[in-house]
C-alpha cells in the first residue's frame, strides 16, 4: 500500500508516494538518487545512515519514510553553502583528516551538525559521547573530533 | 633532500568530494535495467549436495534468472593462490558462505525471496571443526591433497644449545580469535556490457588485474572483453584481496546479458568472506643472564577455514617475524596451517605479522620481568641493525629502523613518567581511586614489505602532462581509505615540481590504468611511488631531448614499471622480504577491579616507514591501527559454533566506538630513510597496528599481575583471573 508523502528534502519541497513499510534511507538512495546516505548494517549499530529529520539526527535505515512527512530532512547533500562551498564543518573534516575511506563520514558529519546545533562548544567527551552510534573502522576517531571541535571553534569565531 | 610537497599537511585528493556525498562507492552504482542480485549460500557448514532445485525460485514474480554450476562456462573455481574455492558449488558445501545459487531479479527483495525459494537436498557430512584433529592423518580430508595446507619447518643455530646458554627461560602458549575485517561498506558492485560489449565489472576488488584474470577463467572470455575497476571503495583492510562479489556479478551478466547489481548485507558479508587467522601458538624463550637474547622456539597452529586464500604466505609470514626484530643466535620455528569447517581465513592488515607479535612481544616483557631490566632496555640490547641476521638467518639488507623507535619511545613521555603516571589517580572519585589499576606496557614489531620472495611483485604507472600544466598519473591500486592516491599525487607534484592542484590521480581501471599490482602488503607507497619516479625521469629525458632540438611539445605520456627488490635466496612462498617497515608502542592502560571494566587511556606510537609522504594521512592510519589494534585485544571476536557464526552483525560482533578509543594518541615518525624508496618513503600501514594488542597485553601485566594469553580480553576475563589468583591485588 501506498502513501503521499510532502516533506522538506534538504530545502526543496518533496512531494512523493512511498510503499508504508519503505524505510527513509531507500526512499533517499533508491527513489531520489540521493546515495550520499550510506548503509552499513541495517539495524541501528553503525550509524552510516544517519540524516537529521528537524534536526534530530536519526539512523534512516530504521526510520519509516512516512514519517518524515510535513518534516524537515537534511542528508549530507544539503549541508554545503549554496554556491558550491563547503560549510565549516565539512571543510574542517577536510583540513583535520576526519575522513579516509569516507564511508562513514556522512553519517559522521550528520551526526555532528546535530551537537553543533545543541551545543555550540561541545568539550572532546561530549562528542565522543554524541559519536557513540557512529562507527568508523578507519581514523581511530582522533582526527574526527579534532575535525568537530575545529567545525565549533570556527562556527564561534564567525557569529 | 628537502621537499616541499612531500612532508606537508596537505588536502587529501578525494576528501572534499567525500564530505559532500558525492563520491560513488561500489554499493552507490546503478544502471537502466539493472537485476539485483542475491546469493543463495550453504545451509550447513559442511554437506554433500544431492540436489538443487530452482523451478519455484526461477517462477517466482520478478525473477529473471536463476543460475547454478551448470551455468558456469568455464573454469568453476577461482581463489588468490589456489583455485579451490567454487563459484557455484554443485557436490559439497564446505563453508556457510559457499554459494550454491544466484538469484537475478528485478527488485532486492524479489531477490532474496527466491533465494529463499530455491530448495537444496543437502546430505551433512561430519564437521571439522577442531584444528588439533585436523592433523590427525585419520580426519577425512575437506580437499583432495589432505587438510593440512601448508606447513614450515625452519632453525637457525642449535635451538637445545641456546635454551642451555639461558639464565631465564619462559614458555607459553597463546590463542589468538578469527577477526572481521568489519570494513565499513559491505562487499558491492556493479556489471554490465558496454557499448563495445565489454563486460564492465565496477566492484571493490583490491587488486583489479588478478579480478580480471579469473572473471576470465570462469566465464571462458579474452581478458580483453573484461574490464574491471575499483577506484574508491569503503575501507578493506586484506578482506577483499580475495574475491567477494565480483565473478557473481558478471556470471549474471554474462548469462541474462543485463546489468547486475549486489550489495551484501552485514550479516552475509560477515558470513562469506576472509577473516583473520585464528592461531594456537606456543613459544619458548630463553635469555642469559646478561639480558642476551639465546633462543627462541615457536609453534604455530593457524586455521585457514575451508579453502586456502592467503592460509600459506600468512603462516610464513608468522614464521618470518616469530623472533619479533631481534638478534636471537638459536632459533626454530615449526608451523602448520590446516583447513576446518570454521569459515575461511586470508589477508588482514599485520598479515601473520599481527599474531606472531603478540607472542613474541608478550615473552620479551616477561622474560624482562624475570631478569629484573627494563623492558625497552631489553629490547633495545637485543635489536636488530642493518647487517644482522635475522630470526630465519637472511641478512637484514636495508634500513632497519627498530632501534630508533625504541630509543625514542624509551624518551617519550608516558615511558618516561610511567612510574608517576601509574600513581595518578586525579582524574577519577576518590571512592572509586582504590579500586583503579593503571600499567604501562610496550612492544616493538617489524613487518615486511611487498610480496616477498617468489611472488611477482611489480608496478606499472603512466604519468601524462598535459595542456597547461596539467598532469595525469593513472594506477592501478585502489583508493580503499589509506590515502595512497594522496601520497602519490605529493610524490608527482614534488618530482615535477608542479603544485599539487595541477595533479590528478586516475585509478583503478583495467580499462584506462596500467597493471600497478595489488593494493596490498605496505606496498603502494613503495613500488607504486618508485613506478612514478620512473615515468616522471623518463619524460623529462624526453622533454630535454626535444628542447635540445628546439621543439617542444604539449602532450607527453611515460610508462614505467618498478620490480620490488627482494632477497636472493627464497625460504618459503613470498618468504623472506628484503625490506621492513618498523614501530614501537608505548600503552596506557586502566583496570576498574570492581568491574573488570579494561581502558586504553594513551598511546605512543614511534613509527618507522621511511620518510612520512604524508603526515596527515601518517597519523590518520597509526590511530585507525590502534583502534583496531584495541578491537583485536579487548573485543572482537568471531564465535562460531560448530561452523556456524554466531554474532554476524555490529550489535553482537562489537567494533570499538569513539568511547573506546583514547584522545591522547601521539604519533612520532621516525624517517630513517630507506635508499631504494620513493624519496625515502616505505609504508606503515600494517606495522601501526601489529604492535598494539602486546603493548596492551603487557600493560596489563604491569597493572594488575595478570598475563593474559588469550584474546580478546573482556571484563568477564579480568574478574575471572583475579577470583583465579587472589594474592594478585
Ligand atoms: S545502516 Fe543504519 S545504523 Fe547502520
Ligand atoms: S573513514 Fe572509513 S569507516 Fe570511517
Amino acid at each position: 500500500m501506498k502513501i503521499d508523502l510532502s516533506f522538506t528534502l534538504n530545502g526543496s519541497p518533496i512531494n512523493t508516494s512511498v510503499a508504508v513499510d519503505r524505510r527513509l534511507v531507500d526512499l533517499l538512495r533508491d527513489e531520489l538518487d540521493l546515495t550520499g546516505t550510506k548503509i552499513g548494517c541495517e539495524e541501528g549499530e553503525c550509524g552510516a545512515c544517519t540524516v537529521l529529520v528537524d534536526g534530530q539526527a536519526v539512523n534512516s535505515c530504521l526510520f519509516p519514510a512516512p514519517e518524515v512527512d510535513g518534516k524537515h530532512v537534511i542528508t549530507i547533500e544539503g549541508l554545503g553553502e549554496s554556491d558550491n562551498r563547503l560549510s565549516e564543518l565539512q571543510q574542517a573534516f577536510v583540513d583535520q583528516g576526519g575522513i579516509q575511506c569516507g564511508f562513514c563520514s556522512p553519517g559522521m558529519i550528520l551526526s555532528a551538525r546535530a551537537l553543533l546545533n545543541e551545543n555550540p562548544n561541545p568539550s572532546q567527551d561530549e562528542i565522543r559521547e554524541a559519536l557513540g552510534g557512529n562507527l568508523c573502522r578507519c581514523t581511530g576517531y582522533v582526527q574526527i573530533v579534532d575535525s568537530i571541535q575545529t567545525a565549533a571553534a570556527r562556527e564561534n569565531s564567525d557569529d | 633532500m628537502k621537499c616541499t610537497v612531500v612532508g606537508k599537511r596537505v588536502e587529501r585528493k578525494d576528501a572534499r568530494a567525500k564530505v559532500t556525498g558525492e563520491t560513488i562507492y561500489p554499493s552507490d552504482r546503478s544502471r537502466e535495467g539493472m537485476l539485483w542480485v542475491v546469493a543463495v549460500r550453504a545451509a550447513h557448514p559442511h554437506a554433500r549436495i544431492l540436489s538443487i532445485d530452482t523451478e519455484r525460485a526461477a517462477a517466482a514474480a520478478g525473477v529473471v534468472r536463476v543460475l547454478t554450476a551448470r551455468d558456469v562456462p568455464g573454469e568453476n573455481a577461482f581463489g588468490i593462490q589456489f583455485h579451490d574455492m567454487p563459484v557455484l558449488c554443485s557436490d559439497r558445501v564446505r563453508y556457510l558462505g559457499d554459494v550454491v545459487a544466484l538469484v537475478g531479479a528485478e527488485s532486492r527483495r524479489a531477490a532474496r525471496q527466491a533465494a529463499a525459494l530455491v530448495a537444496v537436498d543437502y546430505q551433512p557430512l561430519a564437521l571439522l571443526t577442531d584444528p588439533e584433529q585436523a592433523l590427525d592423518p585419520a580426519t577425512p580430508a575437506l580437499h583432495p591433497g589432505g587438510n593440512i595446507l601448508h606447513e614450515v619447518h625452519f632453525h637457525k643455530g642449535n635451538i637445545s644449545v641456546g635454551f642451555q646458554k639461558s639464565a631465564v627461560i619462559v614458555e607459553r602458549s597463546y590463542q589468538l580469535p578469527m577477526m572481521d575485517h568489519a570494513f565499513l561498506e559491505t562487499e558491492a558492485g556493479l556489471s554490465y556490457f558496454d557499448e563495445n560489449d565489454v563486460l564492465c565489472v565496477e566492484s571493490c576488488g583490491q587488486y583489479i588485474y588478478r579480478d580480471r584474470k579469473q572473471i576470465a577463467s570462469v566465464l571462458g572470455l579474452a581478458e580483453e572483453k573484461i574490464r574491471v575497476s575499483a577506484e574508491m571503495v569503503g575501507g578493506a583492510f586484506g578482506g577483499k584481496d580475495d574475491i567477494t562479489v565480483q565473478i557473481q556479478l558478471a556470471l549474471m551478466t554474462y548469462v541474462t546479458g543485463r546489468p547486475a547489481k549486489m550489495v551484501a548485507s552485514r550479516e552475509e558479508s560477515i558470513v562469506a568472506h576472509s577473516k583473520r587467522h585464528p592461531a594456537s601458538m606456543w613459544f619458548k624463550t630463553g635469555a642469559s643472564k646478561s639480558g642476551k637474547l639465546m633462543a627462541v622456539e615457536a609453534r604455530f597452529l593457524s586455521d585457514t577455514g575451508a579453502y586456502a586464500s592467503l592460509g600459506g604466505p600468512v603462516l610464513n609470514l608468522m614464521a618470518e617475524h616469530a623472533a619479533g626484530p631481534y638478534l636471537v643466535p638459536h632459533v626454530k620455528v615449526d608451523g602448520h596451517v590446516v583447513y576446518t569447517n570454521n569459515g575461511f581465513s586470508g589477508a588482514f592488515r599485520g598479515f601473520g605479522c599481527t599474531q606472531a607479535c603478540v607472542g613474541i612481544e608478550s615473552q620479551m616483557d616477561l622474560m624482562a620481568r624475570a631478569l629484573r631490566r627494563d623492558p625497552l632496555a631489553f629490547r633495545q640490547a637485543n635489536v636488530l641493525h642493518q647487517g644482522d641476521a635475522a630470526g630465519l638467518g637472511y641478512e637484514m639488507k636495508t634500513a632497519v629502523g627498530a632501534e630508533p623507535t625504541i630509543r625514542a619511545a624509551r624518551a617519550g613521555k608516558l615511558y618516561r613518567q610511567r612510574r608517576r603516571i601509574k600513581k595518578d589517580r586525579t582524574h577519577v572519585s576518590p571512592s572509586l581511586a582504590p579500586f583503579i589499576r593503571r600499567g604501562v606496557g610496550v612492544a616493538s614489531q617489524m613487518q615486511g614489505l611487498g610480496l616477498g620472495v617468489g611472488i611477482e611483485d611489480q608496478a606499472e604507472v603512466e604519468v601524462v602532462l598535459g595542456p597547461g600544466g596539467a598532469v595525469r598519473v593513472k594506477v592501478g591500486t585502489t583508493e580503499i581509505g589509506q590515502g595512497a592516491y594522496t601520497a602519490y599525487a605529493q610524490m608527482t607534484a614534488e618530482r615535477l615540481g608542479v603544485p599539487l592542484e595541477q595533479v590528478e590521480i586516475v585509478g583503478a581501471d583495467t580499462g584506462t590504468c596500467p597493471d600497478s599490482g595489488a593494493t596490498t602488503a605496505s606496498r603502494t607507497t613503495y613500488a607504486v611511488g618508485n613506478a612514478i619516479l620512473l615515468a616522471i625521469a623518463k619524460l623529462e629525458q624526453r622533454r630535454s631531448a626535444w628542447a635540445a632540438q628546439g621543439t617542444g611539445r604539449e602532450n607527453l605520456s611515460a610508462r614505467a614499471n618498478f620490480t620490488v627488490p627482494t632477497q636472493d635466496r627464497q625460504l618459503g612462498d613470498g618468504l623472506p622480504h628484503l625490506l621492513y617497515s618498523y614501530g614501537t608502542h608505548v600503552v596506557l592502560v586502566e583496570v576498574n577491579t570492581l568491574t573488570g571494566e579494561i581502558s586504553v587511556e594513551a598511546v605512543e606510537a614511534y613509527l618507522d616507514g621511511g620518510r612520512v609522504v604524508s603526515p596527515l594521512g601518517f597519523e590518520g592510519q597509526s590511530e585507525g591501527g590502534i583502534a583496531q589494534g584495541i578491537g583485536y585485544t579487548l573485543f572482537e571476536e568471531v564465535l562460531l559454533d560448530r561452523g556456524r557464526f554466531l554474532n554476524t552483525n555490529f550489535d553482537t560482533y562489537i567494533l570499538p566506538s569513539s568511547k573506546d578509543v583514547p584522545t591522547a594518541i601521539h604519533t612520532v615518525p621516525i624517517e630513517v630513510m630507506e635508499k631504494s624508496g620513493p624519496l625515502g618513503a616505505k609504508g606503515i600501514s600494517e606495522t601501526c597496528t601489529v604492535g598494539v594488542a602486546p603493548a596492551i597485553l603487557n600493560a596489563l601485566e604491569d597493572a594488575i599481575g595478570i598475563r593474559f594469553v588469550r584474546l580478546p580480553v573482556r571484563a568477564e576475563d579480568v574478574i575471572l583471573a583475579r577470583e583465579e589468583s587472589p594474592h594478585e591485588s
